[in-house]
């Protein structure tokens, strides 16, 4: 519970034929972790599997992309598992080929469309623009025996240099219409030798022509309509295109979905990547499991595998923990902890699990800060409620609650009222000298606490003289408590006392020689970042020490906020009384709530989790049957 | 780009970096060099110990020496801003423009994923595209259509249309080339007034430097019309103005060509006889005039362009001579791949 837990680092040696089924039974138990390692690869220089994970790849993006026009139902477990042979992966992969060539073209169709809509807002506005020019148009359609004429549009960018270029060829441009980074434009040149050379130039130059039609400037009205009619046919056809891609959709969900599973199948396989090697018909798998799940590895291969196979597991040595996979113990209760920490970092295999330390002592800081029965009952009903969208947070949201509710006794308040019941401890605004001295007495508490536990991870990971001697280290503890004991004395009594004075300059020396000896720079810097850096410990633990004493400021926040709206109640009569009362106490529950978590993730993280352990950890992340993390 | 400091510091920036550019002597130097000293030398330790085949060694090698330029332009961007920021960064897209054509090639001709995925350079996320879902499309209209959902937009949209109309790789890529020498052009004209004058000089001669062997190429091997071939030329080259090119291109011989190219261009191209002496001679014109600039043009944004199209150059000539030592190929082809022969004949 408190330690991440113990790996091994196993490899399988197997028939290469049963190497699919291995990584499926693999991926079902979901405890291993594949890892290459590179001591194998002279002996077993070949990675099996490319072109299946060639296919595998190609069916995945396409599946990606059909999903975006298709949507699918959620992956439900799938039962009976098997292996996925090449064959069939690469018949789904062409299948799904064949599926993303009609929705491809129903995107390209739609494409198109919205092109053609385009080009009917442009001859629009060119019936407008035609409409108020003076003269004859009819000059402008049909073939002519001399002159080549075109009209259309091109991108406005590429005008002035198709102007200049078919000037070469004595042709000429004018421009009539400008909109939205297009120009509309009639081409006019002498019919000859040179009407292809034209063509060839205007197609590069994105030239689209625009059809002059005939009876323009007798009966604008009819063209009109008739654009009107070609804007139906153009939503007639997206409506149609549309209710056929629905029924492509409804007519090969059913198969998408069983070639996802079979996708799903085959990652295991796929995700073994060069954990998996092979020299002719014997393959070796390497990776990490939990030695806990050793044994249910075993029999679960002994009874999935056909051929023989062998099994060793290795306890990695300490000076390769850094390689080694950190594994946090993880239940329904501790989930929404769990990932609160990794949001930190992932501690280093070996390392203490700060998960639990984190979950009671965020449970406890939030309570104390939030105490009021009435608040935590809320909080409880609304984690209740709201559980199907808190997910594995609800026991998170639960616990802060509960924590809520039980201060909230012990400070005698529900919803701000702290005249209804009697308090089992205190009411905070009764005596805030007394809080704020208690906030202190749990922050040395928690800084002991995490001292001791940098003091172990040092251990642990054989940096001896960083336990004995860094910051945090055994030396640095002692300074800090014995700082503390002599002021405390010098509180109680008017003297620091021999012994905490003794012990605190022997500490100070103790750590300075060591910043000393650490410190990598000429002898004049290097005693300037020493001195430094010794001082930086003393008073980094005074300052953090201090950060806790929010923990009560923020109770006596609280019930000042309460007091602040009762105040504002008292001001109203009846109805308005009430509204107050109840719109305070959202307010306080919306507000005070949010900032108190935060600042109680602050002191964990902050004083917490920066002081004790590295974050930098590798996460233990094991094969599982699911369409995630190998694409 | 208007801050003192700001121009001081990239001044002193690309006057500290500029000491990395070579000299023929250090090319030379580099030809009689190891292989592995010279990875060591260009930031690729240990690349040849991989055990890659001399095609994937060489891609290995020029993606190397990209992001080796990558870097140091991204140190270079760090001061500047606006205009001039845009303007560095679109040179640095010919890059991804490399892929780009790359892509839609392979698209085009059915090339295995893999195959297309090898021939792509790892550019920093700035110029990027999503390489892995344009790899994963099955054709060059599907490839187009999530390139409309990028930065390069208005490239898809105008290689759309050409390839719709024309469906070959040719003109898209003259088109993708046209579009990007105008869009640094563009940007250039965007700068503040003391760095625009100096810039478009020196886009301009690399737009001089691009469009003759063009146009020579497109009137003489592909026998394009004139006015094709004009269209597909880049306007505002520094000595080869629009008017001169309108000339050129209805020309139909490479010495009258030539002849009337302007001072200096004359006398720079005088006994080029090839398109590719004419390439050449037209790249070391374009390298004195980049050189000039890096030392004595007052804009910092001008001499920090100047320097990134020097080092790629350099880049360009370190890797030709690695790819020669990675195939095992005849010195004189080495020096003859890194442009090394005519300046022996020079000297």
């Amino acid at each position: 519970m408190f330690k991440p837990l113990a790996m091994k680092q196993v490899v399988i040696q197997l028939l290469a034929d049963d190497l699919p089924r291995a990584s499926l039974t693999l991926a079902e138990l979901g405890v291993f972790s594949p890892s290459n390692r590179e001591e194998f690869n002279e002996y077993f220089p070949d990675i099996p599997g490319e072109h299946y994970r060639e296919i595998y790849h190609q069916a995945c993006s396409r599946l990606q992309k059909i999903e975006s026009h298709i949507p699918l139902g959620p992956v439900t477990t799938i039962s009976p598992t098997r292996v996925i042979s090449e064959q069939e992966l690469s018949s789904t992969n062409q299948w799904l080929g064949e599926i993303w060539e009609r929705c491809s073209s129903y995107e390209e169709h739609f494409r198109r469309l919205t092109d053609e809509e385009h080009m009917l807002n442009q001859l629009e506005q060119a019936l407008d623009n035609f409409a108020s020019l003076n003269i004859d148009l009819s000059l402008l359609q049909g073939e002519r025996l001399f002159l080549d004429l075109h009209v259309g549009m091109l991108p406005s960018a590429n005008v002035p240099k198709l102007r200049e270029a078919i000037a070469l060829a004595d042709y000429l441009l004018f421009s009539y219409l400008e909109n939205s980074n297009n120009t509309h434009v009639i081409i006019i040149g002498i019919k000859g030798a040179r009407v292809k050379e034209l063509r060839s130039v205007m197609d590069t130059a994105g030239f689209h022509a625009l059809e002059i039609p005939p009876e323009l400037h007798d009966k604008p009205e009819r063209i009109r309509s008739d654009l009107q009619r070609r804007r139906e046919t153009v939503a007639r056809e997206r409506t149609e295109h549309q209710q056929s891609m629905q029924a492509c959709a409804d007519e090969v969900r059913a198969q998408l979905e069983q070639a996802r599973n079979q996708l799903i199948l085959a990652e295991p396989y796929v995700a073994m990547g060069d954990a998996a090697r092979n020299l002719g018909q014997l393959s070796i798998i390497s990776g990490w499991i939990p030695e806990r799940e050793l044994q249910r590895v075993e029999s679960a291969l002994y009874k999935a595998l056909s051929g023989p196979f062998q099994i060793t597991a290795d306890t990695p040595p300490r000076s390769r923990h850094r390689e080694v996979p950190t594994c946090l113990p993880v239940n329904w209760l501790t989930s929404a902890f769990s990932s609160l920490v990794k949001q930190y970092g992932v501690p280093r295999y070996g390392e203490i699990n700060p998960t639990l330390i984190f979950a009671l002592s965020f449970i406890a800081m939030f309570g104390m800060m939030f105490g009021d029965v009435g608040h935590g009952a809320v909080i409880i009903l609304a984690a209740w409620l709201g559980r199907k969208k808190l997910k594995s947070f609800t026991p998170f949201a639960i616990c802060a609650g509960l924590s809520a509710s039980l201060f909230g006794l012990l400070y005698g308040s529900l919803f701000g009222y702290e005249h209804l019941f009697h308090a089992v401890w205190i009411p905070p605004l009764s005596d805030p000298l007394y809080m704020l001295s208690m906030a202190l007495f749990w922050g040395i508490g928690f800084m002991v606490i995490i001292s001791l536990l940098y003091i172990h991870n040092r251990l642990v990971s054989g940096e001896i003289s960083h336990a004995l001697f860094d910051t945090n280290g055994v030396v640095s503890i002692t300074l800090y408590l014995s700082v503390l004991a002599g002021t405390y004395q010098l509180y109680q009594s008017g003297s620091f006392g021999w012994l905490p004075a003794a012990l605190s300059i022997l500490t100070l020396l103790t750590l300075l020689a060591f910043k000393l000896i650490e410190t990598q720079a000429p002898p004049g810097e290097r005693m300037l970042v020493a001195t430094i850096e010794t001082f930086e410990t003393l008073t980094g633990y005074i300052s953090n020490t201090l950060s806790f004493l929010r923990v009560a400021a923020f109770s006596l926040n609280h019930v000042a906020l309460a007091i602040a709206v009762f105040t504002l109640a008292d001001m109203m009569d009846g109805t308005g009384h009430w509204l107050m009362v109840v719109g305070g106490n959202l307010f306080i529950l919306i507000l005070e709530g949010a900032i108190v978590t935060i600042q109680a993730l602050r002191l964990e993280y902050y004083e917490g989790f920066s002081r004790f352990f590295s974050g930098d950890g590798t996460e233990f992340k094991p094969l599982k049957l699911s369409l995630q993390g190998v694409k | 780009m208007t801050s003192t400091s700001g121009q001081t510091y990239l001044k002193t920036r690309a006057a500290v970096m500029s000491g990395q550019l070579m000299d023929e002597q250090d090319f030379t130097a580099i030809l009689a060099t190891p292989l592995q000293q010279l990875e060591k030398q260009f930031g690729l330790s240990g690349i040849s110990d991989r055990g890659l085949s001399p095609a994937n060694l060489n891609r290995s090698i020029e993606r190397g020496l990209i992001n080796q330029l990558m870097n140091e332009l991204t140190i270079l961007l760090r001061p500047l801003n606006g205009p001039a920021r845009e303007t560095l960064i679109h040179w640095s897209r010919k890059f991804e423009l490399y892929n780009l054509k790359a892509l839609i090639r392979g698209k085009l001709n059915n090339l295995p994923y893999d195959l297309i995925r090898e021939s792509l350079h790892i550019l920093p996320s700035l110029i990027s595209l999503p390489h892995e879902e344009l790899l994963r499309t099955e054709n060059v209209p599907e490839l187009l259509r999530r390139l409309e959902n990028t930065p390069y937009e208005a490239i898809a949209r105008q290689a759309r249309q050409v390839y719709e109309e024309k469906n070959e790789s040719f003109s898209l890529d003259a088109t993708i080339d046209l579009r990007y020498y105008t869009g640094l052009l563009k940007h250039a004209q965007g700068c503040d007034p003391a760095d625009r004058s100096p810039l478009l000089k020196l886009i301009g001669s690399l737009i001089d430097r691009q469009n003759l062997p063009w146009l020579l190429r497109y009137r003489l091997n592909y026998q394009l019309s004139p006015t094709e071939t004009y269209y597909l030329m880049i306007p505002s080259g520094r000595h080869i103005h629009t008017d001169l090119l309108k000339q050129l291109v209805n020309m139909q011989q490479l010495t009258g060509i030539l002849e009337a190219l302007p001072a200096p261009l004359d006398s720079q191209l005088s006994g080029a006889a090839s398109i590719m002496e004419v390439e050449l001679a037209m790249t070391e014109a374009l390298n004195e005039q980049t050189r000039h600039c890096l030392h004595f043009c007052p804009s910092a944004v001008a001499r920090t362009l100047a320097y990134m199209m020097l080092r790629e150059m350099d880049l360009q000539r370190v890797f030709a001579i690695l790819q020669g030592q990675v195939l095992a190929l005849d010195e004189t082809v080495i020096r003859q791949a890194a442009d090394l022969d005519r300046e022996d004949a020079n000297v």
